[in-house]
């Protein structure tokens, strides 16, 4: 038996008291969105305070306001769209440049090209952005889908290609032999094989596009359609000072995402991991 | 075969586009047969009175679908559509500088033909006259509600304690003293929100300078290390009689604790009413004129355009356009508004004062009005952050060093627009 | 055989051709209107007059512009510290044998799922409100006023918020990290008796050393590009001590009617993050070759 397999106690208890950091502002987040006006008060005793009664009616008007179903409509159609697209086209870019770097030339300027776009900031692009896609009639949700598509390209692209060093180039020539096409061999055999990766990939758009407030916000504005996060920004002076109002939105837009990581932070948390190492 | 699988190679991805692009199909759906009006209105706190005005139109008009938006950041979202030329029909602004940028830009078109622009009242016409850059000919917008500001009270409170309405400075300050000796907060700030800092800042300035300062220092007559000082030293002044720490609080918080009786007085405009009354609807409140100077009548009472409505230009249905404004200028639609929103209408005839504003009636039927002077400022100048940054630096020389700014800056941000007048001047004189 | 290669040749430009014209309309286009755009005086609407390097000239005596520089790496760099000393204790403490470890590092993790705009509401909330009542409850002086309305320490108030939200991601780059140090190169550290911090500094962080890398660059990176924290949290208040670089770029870029000022801004800003990157990259290389 080996010393570190003692559970080491006093950290672990450390380690959940810790966990107050992540829970207390939760906490008071969801209290609040209970309470009434009338039961916010200025002592800490009232302010840590159960809500005198548990009633929904808080988010039932949040709902309302916000018209929240169709801003998550927005939301889901946003970001699952984004991540179909991204794991399909990413991948086979991504395929298409490894193997290609070692046959053609020009592909390996190809990939540093796309994957230098990783440093260039929204900020730069944003204004031009915003007069093209409108030009081009893409100044809703279909834009913001196609923006987050090459937004995404240059890390995506880096994941899938490094990937790609892990799958034997025996397999494809196998297929040549067989007489496959190249697509055939991809869509068969190398896409599959890509699955860890296309998990990470599907993690990592996710959360970016799901919680992004600016690319909705500027290309997307005054079309009258909402995403979560923004629908929150563009009801503040709904909310006034009700901050009971407020605070049941916030819940309601935290819910989602939460319930998502909830069903699937393994597969995330190895996502997320799994993108840095291979990154 | 190598030809189909290129095909098959362009069309995943080509495809996966087109599907986006059909999707864009999605946003942009029109009731048939009817003509679709929209009007985006720059004040989100409006909504519910264009709401029932909306409603109220297309209840009565079968052929026209009127949509009134009004947007939290409404300006922002408003600049960045016409940044993606992406116009609405009609938009409701104030009359501030960013109607003088938008006339500037060709983005507004003539409305003389209409006849309700000669039911507007001269002196609004004239104001907006004094926003054009470069002067021009016909008339761009028409003026709507006009606001006043001031300070407004608390009337019961003041009733409760004799309190009596100050004329001038001194008596203002002996007021403030008075009110914090009973143990009660005089003033109360949101400074927070930048832009309130612009109300007392605007009250103040209209009784202590010229209202054509702004023009005056284009023409190098004067500077505004000059003009300002005054100003910016009663505001440092008002501080002392608000609550502790007024950069935790915005406007929001401001207007709730005013309306709870957290202060006596408020430094707001007439638009702050509805939403303080929101948070007490049985608040009995009035107001005065800021008494800037040591002597009555040399005090100026604050106000300006609140809301104007501007035709796009480039707008298709101008009949449909014209019938939305009639609309709005009738009487009634007026009531509706002012019932709502408070302020003062900018149409002539028969509209009550409304009570709240009982205290500057003098004022306003003396036509002893003057503009807000923010409204010629140049927003990217940021001039409200200038002023927190002002009332947070507690240094000797804060006001040096406030003016200085305000002066550089201000040749900076409006060299583009000195030249422009410039050259239209000379062109003026060449002409003669 | 040769015929058969360069079929798969014309399949791989077929995929590549598309990529790159939409990697290029979207990305690269967009950049160089960015840069004719950072010539004019153009407000984005109406006409533009052409002005030379007039932006970038009045750029570097701004002082809003300069005093948002500073907030930005100020903020960018203290947030990058704070976050990677924070989340390798994290990582250390969450890798250790330790009971409920998945469950933990589940909980730790979920600051980094929600959006940084509503988290920035949640604790603008608490800042303005909870911890004031705190500091009056127990007469604990430099809490009982907002830390968001004090021109010195709102900055701080953004930093929390932005630290709480992103040491989760990196305390699980460097668990993954931590994995890969082999287990056998602790019992030998052992053997030679070494002590758990002696053991940590000579063993562990060399082995880490990579995780670091793409660590600081990360963390640099998107703590310079904040902006949902200055949006819900302070709107770059008071006396704009916390306007970010993207905030300012956004606000009067778009707002102000500065489009052709901002996008210089935009420009240098550019410039600024590669080459913080490159350096980084660098500096770190050499140091994983030496160790």
């Amino acid at each position: 038996m080996r010393e570190t397999k003692k559970t080491n106690w006093v950290l672990t208890i450390v380690l959940i008291l810790g966990t107050v950091t992540v829970f207390f502002p939760l906490y008071m987040a969801i209290i609040i969105a209970f309470k009434q006006p009338s039961e916010m008060t200025n002592d800490v005793a009232g302010a840590l305070a159960f809500p005198a009664k548990w009633s929904l009616d808080n988010f039932r008007q949040a709902m309302e306001v916000t018209d929240f179903w169709h801003s998550l409509g927005n939301s889901l159609l946003i970001t699952l769209t984004t991540i179909v697209l991204a794991v399909l086209i990413h991948s086979i870019a991504g395929y298409v440049i490894s193997r290609g770097m070692t046959r053609i030339k020009g592909f390996r300027f190809i990939y540093l090209y796309i994957v230098s776009g990783m440093f260039v900031p929204f900020s730069i692009l944003m204004m031009p952005l915003v007069k093209q896609t409108a030009q081009m009639g893409l100044g809703n949700r279909a834009g913001v889908i196609l923006l987050y598509l090459v937004f995404y390209m240059p890390m995506n692209v880096l994941l899938y290609t490094g990937y790609m060093k892990n799958i034997p180039m025996a397999l494809e020539e196998a297929a040549d032999i067989d007489g496959a096409s190249t697509w055939k061999t991809f869509w068969k055999i190398v896409f599959p094989m890509m699955m860890p990766m296309h998990a990470t990939v599907a993690i990592l758009t996710a959360l970016g596009t799901w919680n992004d407030v600016m690319t909705p916000l500027v290309i997307m504005s005054g079309t009258g359609q909402n995403t979560l996060p923004l629908a929150q920004l563009n009801f503040q002076t709904q909310f006034g000072t009700n901050y009971n109002l407020a605070f049941a939105s916030y819940i309601l837009a935290l819910i989602p995402i939460l319930v998502f990581y909830i069903i699937c932070q393994k597969q995330i948390l190895n996502g997320v991991a799994n993108g840095a190492v291979k990154g | 075969m190598p030809k189909r699988k290129i095909m098959k190679g362009m069309s995943v991805i080509v495809g996966s586009v087109m599907v986006l692009t059909s999707l864009a199909g999605c946003s942009q759906n029109s009731e048939s047969g009817k003509v679709e009006v929209e009007l985006v209105s720059y004040k989100p706190e409006a909504v519910a009175a264009f709401e029932e005005i909306a409603e109220l139109f297309n209840a009565t008009h079968d052929d026209i679908h009127l949509t009134i938006d009004s947007p939290n950041e409404a300006m922002t979202i408003l600049k960045t559509r016409f940044i993606r030329e992406d116009y609405p029909d009609i938009v409701g602004i104030g009359g501030d500088v960013n109607y003088s940028n938008f006339l500037d830009a060709d983005l507004f078109m003539d409305i003389s033909d209409l006849e309700e622009v000669g039911m507007v009242k001269q002196s609004y016409l004239d104001m907006d006259k004094e926003l054009e850059f470069i002067p021009q000919d016909g008339i761009y917008a028409l003026p709507y509600a006009a606001n006043a500001a001031g300070i407004l009270y608390n009337k019961d409170m003041f009733e409760e304690h004799g309190w009596k309405i100050p004329q001038t400075w001194d008596e203002f300050i002996v007021l403030c003293d008075e009110i914090e000796a009973s143990g009660i907060q005089p003033l109360y700030f949101g400074y927070k929100d930048t832009w309130t800092c612009l109300a007392p800042w605007n009250a103040l300035a209209v009784g202590l300078t010229d209202s054509d300062i702004c023009n005056q220092v284009n023409m190098g007559n004067t500077t505004f290390s000059e003009s300002y000082r005054e100003v910016a030293d009663k505001m440092k002044v008002l501080l002392d009689y608000a609550e502790p720490n007024p950069y935790a609080y915005g406007y929001n918080d401001a207007c709730t604790a005013f309306a709870r009786g957290q202060s006596a007085m408020y430094a707001i405009g007439s638009y702050a009413i509805p939403q303080i009354k929101s948070v007490n609807p049985e608040m009995n409140i009035d107001s005065f004129t800021f008494p800037a100077n040591e002597k009555e009548e040399d005090n100026v009472l604050n106000s300006g355009i609140d809301l104007q409505f501007c035709v796009m230009k480039n707008c298709e249905n101008k009949e449909a356009v014209y019938e939305v404004l009639r609309f709005l200028y009738e009487d009634d639609t007026i009531k509706t508004y002012l019932k709502n929103q408070g302020g003062i209408t900018c149409k002539e005839g028969d509209f009550e004062i409304p009570a709240e504003l009982e205290g500057m009636r003098a004022y306003i039927e003396e036509d002893r009005m003057a503009d807000f002077q923010d409204h010629h400022y140049p927003s990217e100048m940021s001039v409200d952050a200038m002023i927190q940054t002002f009332l947070l630096d507690n240094s000797n020389h804060a006001t040096d060093t406030f003016l200085e700014r305000f002066d550089t800056e201000w040749t900076r941000y409006n060299r583009d627009l000195i030249r422009k007048v410039q050259q239209y001047q000379q062109e003026m004189e060449d002409v003669q | 055989m040769k015929k058969k290669m360069s079929n798969r040749d014309k399949t791989f430009w077929a995929v590549i051709i598309p990529v790159l014209i939409l990697f290029f309309t979207f990305n690269t286009l967009p950049m160089i209107k960015g840069i004719v755009y950072s010539f004019t005086n153009y407000r984005g609407y109406g006409t533009y007059d052409y002005v030379g390097f007039r932006n970038y000239l009045d750029l570097f005596t701004d002082a809003r512009v300069g005093k948002s520089y500073l907030f930005t790496f100020k903020y960018a760099l203290a947030g990058t510290v704070l976050v990677n000393v924070l989340s390798l204790i994290m990582a250390l403490g969450l890798n250790s044998s330790i009971r409920f470890k998945s469950a933990l590092r589940g909980i730790y993790f979920v600051p980094n799922i929600l959006g940084g705009l509503v988290i920035g509401y949640i604790f603008s909330f608490i800042f303005t409100y909870i911890l004031p009542a705190v500091g009056n409850a127990f007469n604990i002086g430099f809490l009982q006023n907002s830390i968001l309305a004090s021109e010195k320490y709102a900055w701080i108030g953004v930093l929390i918020v932005g630290v709480w939200q992103a040491v989760a991601m990196n305390t699980i780059i460097y668990i993954s990290g931590l994995q890969t140090v082999p287990q056998e190169v602790y019992e030998a550290s052992m053997l030679d008796g070494a002590s758990k911090w002696k053991e940590f500094w000579k063993v562990t962080f060399p082995l880490v050393m990579p995780f670091v890398t793409i660590n600081l660059v990360l963390s640099t990176k998107n703590f310079l590009m904040v902006f949902d924290q200055i949006m819900s949290l302070t709107k770059g208040g008071p006396a704009q001590s916390t306007e970010s670089i993207s905030y300012l770029i956004y606000k009067n870029g778009m707002d102000g009617g500065q489009f052709g000022f901002q996008s210089a801004n935009a420009v240098i800003f550019f410039i600024v993050i590669v080459a913080i990157s490159v350096f980084q990259m660098t500096v770190m290389n050499k140091k994983e070759e030496q160790l």
